[in-house]
C-alpha cells in the first residue's frame, strides 16, 4: 500500500481512528440525519398516539417535509409551515361554511384557491413558497374529506392544526438539539471559501485564461450567490448572532456580486484588447495588474476570516494608493506612445475599471471584517434580494393545477369512487409541493414511483406485520426500516423525490391512526387513488406547457435583456443592488429550467453577460451623473448629457428588440455621446480622479467596445432567431 | 393572587383547550423576547450548545408558567 509506505510510523488504531474520522465527515453526516429523522418521527409518533391525537400520520408526515439537513432551514420552513396551515385552514373553514351544500361550487372554489396558491409558489423562490405551498397543501388535506362531512369539518381543522405543531415542534427541537448541522456554520463556511475561490479565480483569468473554465466559475458564483441569500434567510430564524449580522450578510453578497460584475467587465476588455492587438495598451497595463496579482496572491483558494479581512482592507488601502501611482506613471508611458485616441480610451477604461476593482475590494474586506463585531454601522443595510420567478411562467402553473383538479374531481362526482376524495386531494398536494422546482414533471414522476413503493410497503407492513405486534416499541421497529430508507433516499439530490414520496405515503396509509380500522379493500382503494394520482399529475404536469420547455427560457431570456432596460429607466435608490441581484437569479432560474440543453444555457450565460457589462457601465454612468457638481458645463441641458439620454433611449430599442440595425443605430448614439462628452470644456484636471467627464467618457467607452464585440449575442441576433427555432 | 386561579381550560371559539396551550404560547414570546436581550449582549458566546440552553430556558419557563395551573 502507498499510503502505509509513505507513514510508516502510524498505528493501527491511529489508522481507524483517522479512517472513523473521515467517514464522519463524509457519509457519517447523512447517517446522523438520518438517525435524527427517525428519532424526530418516532417522538411525535409516541407524543401523538399518547396525546390520543386523531390522526397521528399527518405528524409524522409533517415531520417528514419539514426535516432537513441544516437546522436553520428545518425552523425556516417550520414557521412559514405553520403560517400556510393557518391560512389554508382558515380559508378552508370558511368555505365548507359558505358551500357546504353545493359540491360543484365548492371543488370549483378549491381549484380556484389551491391554482393561486401553486402560482405563488411558483412566483417567490425562498421560503415564501413553502407558505403557499402549504396554504394550499393543507386546504386540500382538509377540504377534501370534510365535503363529506362538513358537521366535523371545524374540529378537523383544529386537530390537524394541533398534530401539525406536534410534528414541527419535535422536528425543530431534535434537528436543534441533537448533534446539530447548523446553517449559520454551513454560511460561515461558504463566506470563507468564496474568497479564496474568487481571488483563485481572478488570478487564474487575469492573464488570459481558459473560457469554459471562466465560464464554469462565472455559474458556480451565480448559483452561490442565490444560495447564499437562500442560507442568510434560514440563519435569520436560527442563530440570534446571525439575526444580529443579517444586514451586513446581505450587504456583502451584494458587494461579492457587484466584486464579479466589475472582475467580469475588466476581464472583457483584456480579453478584447487580446484579440484586436492592442499588446502596447496590455503592456503598459502589466504593472497596474502586477499590483492586483500582489495583493490576492496570498489568499488564493484559501479561507478568509474575519479578522484575516481586516489585515486585507488594511493591505488593500495601502495598495489603492500605490496603484493610482502606478496607473499615473503607466498613463504618462502610454500618452508618450501611443498616438491613436482608442487605444488611449482603452487604457483609461481599463485603469478606471481596475482601480474600481480594488476600491470594490477594498469595501468587500471592510464589510467581511465587521462581522466580527456584533453591533456595526455597516449593518444599516436595506436592500433586500427578493428572489421571484417569472410572473407568466407562475401563472400558467397556477392555471394547470386549477385545471388539474377540476377534470379530477369531475371524475370523482361522476364515479362517485370511495378514494375520490383522496384521488383529488393528492393531486393537488403533488402539484403544490413541486411547482416551485425547476423540474417539476421529473419530481412528481420520482414521488409517483415512491409512492408506488410506498403502497407495497405499506400494505405488506398493515396487513402481515401489524397484526403481530404489540406495543409503541415493536411498532417502531417494524416502521424504523421504512423510514431510515425513505431518509437516505431523500437527502440524495438525485433520488429526493423517491424519497419523499416513500414517507409521506407511506405515513398515510400505513401508520394506524387512534381507533386503528382494518380494511384492506379500502387501504386498496386508497393506494391505488394514491399511485394514479401521483401518476396522472406528474403526466399532465409533464404535458401542459412544461417549464423546462422553449417558451419559458425565451421568456427569461427576455426578462434577463430587460434588466437592462430596468437599469436605464429605473428608479436609482438602491439599483445597483437590485440589478445585481435580480440578473443573478434570473440566470440562476433560466439555467435550472434548461438544465436538459447546455446549448440553451449557454446562450443564456452569454446573455447575462452582455446584460451585466452593459447595465453595469449605465448604472456608473447614472451615479457620475447624479453625484456632479453644480457647474455649468454638467447642466442638464448640456449636448453631452442630451447625447447620453439618447443612446440611453437606444439601448433600450435594442434590449427590447436585438436587431443588427438596432445594434448599429444603438453604437452611432454611443459614439455620438463620446464626442460630444470628450468637446466638452470641463474646469478640473483630465484625470480621471478629478474629472467627472473623463470616468463618464470611459464608461460609454466601455459600452462601445461590448457592442463591438464579435462574440456577443447581438450579433448572432442579427443573424434571424435562427438558433432559437429548436 | 390573580394566577393561583387560573382555569385549567380555556374556551376559544367554543373550543375548550387546555390553558397550557395558551400558556406556551406565552412562554414562546417571553422566551423569544428573552432571546433578543441575550443575543444583543453576546451571552451564547459563553454557551457550550445554544441550541439546547434555548430549549431549556423556554422549559424552565414553560415549566414555571404552568405550576401556576397545576400544582
Amino acid at each position: 500500500m502507498v499510503s502505509s509506505q509513505a507513514l510508516p510510523s502510524r498505528s493501527p488504531l491511529e489508522e481507524v481512528r483517522r479512517a472513523f474520522f473521515e467517514w464522519a465527515r463524509s457519509d457519517g453526516v447523512t447517517w446522523v440525519y438520518v438517525a435524527k429523522v427517525l428519532t424526530a418521527a418516532m417522538l411525535t409518533l409516541w407524543l401523538a398516539m399518547r396525546l390520543e391525537l386523531p390522526q397521528p400520520s399527518t405528524a409524522t408526515i409533517t415531520v417528514f417535509i419539514v426535516m432537513q439537513p441544516q437546522s436553520g432551514q428545518v425552523f425556516a420552513k417550520s414557521f412559514y409551515r405553520i403560517l400556510g396551515s393557518l391560512v389554508g385552514l382558515t380559508v378552508m373553514v370558511a368555505l365548507i361554511a359558505v358551500f357546504a351544500q353545493e359540491r360543484v361550487l365548492f371543488l370549483l372554489v378549491v381549484a380556484l384557491w389551491v391554482g393561486a396558491c401553486t402560482a405563488g409558489a411558483a412566483r417567490y423562490r425562498d421560503f415564501r413558497s413553502y407558505a403557499c405551498v402549504l396554504a394550499g397543501y393543507t386546504a386540500t388535506l382538509i377540504g377534501l374529506p370534510a365535503t363529506l362531512h362538513p358537521e366535523a369539518a371545524f374540529m378537523s381543522a383544529v386537530w390537524r392544526v394541533l398534530e401539525i405543531s406536534l410534528g414541527i415542534l419535535c422536528s425543530t427541537v431534535v434537528s436543534a438539539v441533537v448533534l446539530p448541522q447548523t446553517s449559520a456554520a454551513a454560511m460561515r463556511n461558504a463566506l470563507y471559501q468564496r474568497f479564496g475561490a474568487f481571488a483563485w479565480f481572478v488570478l487564474d483569468n487575469l492573464g488570459g485564461g481558459q473560457r469554459q473554465r471562466f465560464e464554469a466559475a462565472n455559474v458556480n458564483f451565480v448559483s452561490q450567490a442565490v444560495g447564499l441569500e437562500a442560507l442568510r434567510s434560514a440563519t435569520r430564524f436560527e442563530d440570534p448572532h446571525m439575526r444580529l449580522r443579517s444586514g451586513r450578510l446581505a450587504r456583502l453578497n451584494n458587494e461579492f456580486m457587484v466584486l464579479t460584475t466589475r472582475y467580469h467587465a475588466l476581464h472583457q476588455l483584456l480579453e478584447r484588447l487580446r484579440s484586436q492587438g492592442g499588446e502596447r495598451v496590455l503592456q503598459a497595463l502589466e504593472p497596474c495588474l502586477d499590483e492586483l496579482r500582489e495583493v490576492l496572491g496570498p489568499w488564493k483558494g484559501k479561507p478568509l476570516l474575519d479578522r484575516d479581512a481586516a489585515a486585507l482592507a488594511e493591505q488593500l488601502e495601502m495598495r489603492r494608493q500605490r496603484l493610482m501611482q502606478r496607473i499615473r506613471e503607466a498613463r504618462a508611458a502610454v500618452r508618450e506612445q501611443v498616438e491613436e485616441v482608442g487605444e488611449r480610451l482603452d487604457f483609461n477604461t481599463a485603469a478606471e475599471l481596475l482601480y474600481r476593482l480594488v476600491a470594490d475590494l477594498h469595501n468587500y474586506a471592510l464589510t467581511h471584517a465587521s462581522l466580527a463585531d456584533h453591533h456595526h454601522e455597516r449593518e444599516n443595510w436595506k436592500f433586500g434580494f427578493s428572489p421571484k420567478a417569472n410572473l407568466v411562467g407562475s401563472l400558467v402553473a397556477g392555471a394547470r393545477t386549477t385545471l388539474m383538479i377540476l377534470v379530477f374531481g369531475l371524475f370523482w362526482i361522476e364515479t362517485a369512487w370511495p378514494s375520490g376524495s383522496t384521488f383529488v386531494l393528492n393531486a393537488a398536494a403533488v402539484a403544490a409541493l413541486v411547482s416551485a422546482v425547476p423540474d417539476p414533471a421529473k419530481l412528481a414522476m420520482q414521488m409517483a414511483v415512491g409512492t408506488f413503493f410506498a403502497a407495497i410497503l405499506g400494505f405488506a407492513e398493515t396487513f402481515f406485520v401489524f397484526p403481530h405486534l404489540d406495543g409503541f416499541p415493536l411498532l417502531c421497529v417494524a416502521l424504523a426500516p421504512v423510514f431510515a430508507l425513505g431518509a437516505f433516499l431523500s437527502v440524495k439530490p438525485a433520488y429526493g423525490g423517491y424519497g419523499l414520496g416513500l414517507l409521506v405515503f407511506f405515513s398515510f396509509g400505513a401508520i394506524p391512526a387512534n381507533m386503528t380500522v382494518y380494511d384492506a379493500g379500502r387501504m386498496l382503494n386508497e393506494y391505488i387513488a394514491l399511485v394514479l394520482s401521483q401518476s396522472c399529475a406528474a403526466l399532465v404536469v409533464a404535458v401542459l406547457l412544461p417549464p423546462t420547455s422553449a417558451w419559458l427560457w425565451r421568456r427569461l431570456e427576455k426578462d434577463l435583456r430587460m434588466r437592462v432596460v430596468e437599469a436605464i429607466s429605473g428608479k436609482s435608490a438602491g439599483l445597483e443592488a437590485t440589478f445585481e441581484s435580480r440578473t443573478r437569479d434570473l440566470m440562476n432560474q433560466a439555467y435550472g429550467v434548461a438544465a436538459r440543453r447546455p446549448d440553451v444555457q449557454r446562450g443564456l450565460l452569454r446573455w447575462m453577460f452582455l446584460v451585466l457589462e452593459v447595465g453595469h457601465a449605465i448604472i456608473e454612468l447614472r451615479n457620475e451623473q447624479a453625484r456632479l457638481p453644480d457647474e455649468p458645463c454638467y447642466a442638464e441641458a448640456m449636448p453631452w448629457r442630451q447625447a447620453i439620454r439618447s443612446m440611453g433611449r437606444a439601448l433600450i430599442r435594442l434590449f427590447v428588440q436585438p436587431g443588427e440595425a438596432n445594434r448599429e443605430r444603438a453604437l452611432a448614439a454611443v459614439e455620438h455621446a463620446i464626442l460630444t462628452t470628450k468637446a466638452t470644456e470641463e474646469p478640473c484636471a483630465p484625470d480621471f480622479e478629478s474629472s467627472p467627464l473623463r470616468r463618464v467618457v470611459s464608461y460609454l467607452h466601455f459600452i462601445r467596445t461590448t457592442l463591438l464585440d464579435p462574440q456577443s449575442p447581438l450579433r448572432d441576433a442579427s443573424q434571424g432567431t435562427a438558433s432559437h427555432a429548436a | 393572587m390573580l394566577l393561583d386561579d387560573l382555569p385549567r381550560e380555556i374556551a376559544f371559539h367554543g373550543v375548550y383547550m387546555p390553558t397550557l396551550t395558551a400558556l406556551f404560547v406565552v412562554a414562546a414570546v417571553i422566551c423569544w423576547g428573552i432571546d433578543r436581550v441575550f443575543a444583543s449582549i453576546g451571552l451564547y458566546r459563553f454557551t457550550w450548545h445554544p441550541a439546547l440552553f434555548r430549549v431549556c430556558l423556554f422549559a424552565c419557563l414553560f415549566g414555571g408558567l404552568s405550576l401556576t395551573v397545576y400544582r
